[in-house]
């Protein structure tokens, strides 16, 4: 779901709900997320991970998170 | 009571796949469990007497308490979260490490879905610290004495056809516990109920498929990694039939769904007066309202 093509401010879904991103920390660390709208990703610097978000459905689980150098 | 790390009973990634799997083969009736507690849910719900600006439902799948929620106007938004992608919620998440911040929350639900934690005191904990003061949290788990028959038949075959015994029924909270459990992740007012039913089956197999209908099949990490012979189910069967069965034949299957709810504590909260703070002697108080002869 890495269509940018398509992006607008659109609520359609695929796009993350802009609301759920404050609802969310990094569960492993309990740190803050950074939005990475290209990659689709919310970022956890402190753990040094990625979620992904797919469909629009941010997927919380470090075991199905990227790991970033 | 010292920390130790908790048991590693569950297999999360199974159990994920084993809901997910479950979706795309519904089973007639199955949710009958999810149904029960739903009803209780929304019993619960309806006299507490405020509305919540933000709830989330943990639950097995988007859906039937987040719309218990939103159809009682208990809240302004609802945010729905579980264990599989393909349950259609707004996120994925595990209850073992909840990626909610903390004091965020004001109304968390989950429904049949935390039996499944290795670590529930800790889970209760993380929920508790993700709401807000004066936050409520309402949780219905499968309780102790689900599924025993279901587990003595099992075990029972499992000695005689192969000598030995591997885990195949998960174990339960009791309603006792769960009551401490909350106390101990400091949930203010905490209650819980039990309630415990028969279902009545026409054949083991019957009850089974109504459990993987449920995604809610063997997810113990340490189940026999052997696929049973069809021997052993077959044998399990008839022992279930032997000592479970009603004049008319049919199975019984014991459930118990566990429902609990506590409080995140806000000073507004009724609490127990300081010991010694009394200003009326008990005798004084016992005297001004007479007991009955038949107390």
């Amino acid at each position: 779901m890495t269509d940018e093509s398509a992006l607008p401010e659109d609520r359609r879904r695929g796009r993350l709900d802009p609301r759920l991103l404050e609802l969310l920390i990094c569960p492993l660390t309990r740190t803050t997320l950074t939005y990475d709208a290209e990659k689709q990703e919310l970022v956890s610097r402190a753990a040094r991970l990625a979620y992904p978000i797919r469909d629009g459905i941010p997927i919380m689980l470090p075991s199905e998170a990227r790991e970033i150098e | 009571m010292t920390e130790t790390a908790a048991p590693h009973l569950f297999d999360r990634a199974l159990l994920a796949a084993r809901r997910a799997r479950a979706r795309t083969r519904p089973r007639e009736g199955a949710d009958f469990l999810l149904r029960r507690a739903i009803d209780d849910l929304d019993d619960r719900l309806l006299p507490v007497m405020r509305t919540f600006p933000r709830a989330v439902d943990l639950g097995l799948a988007a859906g039937p308490a987040a719309q218990v929620v939103r159809r009682l106007g208990k809240a302004e938004t609802v945010t729905t979260a579980a264990l599989d992608a393909e349950a259609g919620a707004d996120l994925v998440v595990d209850e073992e490490a909840l990626p909610f911040p903390p004091e965020s929350l004001d109304l968390v639900i989950s429904m049949l879905s935390l039996q499944f934690v290795d670590d529930l005191p800790g889970t209760l904990v993380q929920i508790r610290r993700a709401l807000r003061p004066d936050g409520l949290f309402l949780a219905a788990l499968l309780g102790g004495d689900s599924l025993r028959e279901l587990r003595e038949a099992l075990a029972a075959a499992e000695v005689e056809t192969t000598g030995g015994l591997s885990p195949r029924v998960a174990p339960f909270v009791g309603v006792r516990d769960l009551g401490g459990l909350l106390q101990r992740a400091g949930f203010a007012l905490p209650v819980t109920d039990s309630d415990r039913f028969t279902v009545r089956y026409r054949s083991m197999f019957d009850l089974v498929a109504d459990l993987r209908a449920m995604g809610a099949t063997n997810p113990l990490v340490d189940r026999s990694r052997r696929p049973s012979s069809r021997r052993f189910f077959l044998r399990a069967a008839e022992i279930y039939a032997e000592r479970f069965a009603d004049p008319d034949g049919r199975l019984r299957a014991t459930f118990e769904i566990v429902s609990a709810s506590g409080w995140a504590p806000h000073e507004s909260q009724q609490k127990p007066a300081k010991p010694g703070s009394a200003t009326v002697s008990l005798a004084t108080a016992l005297k001004a309202r007479p007991l009955p002869d038949d107390l």
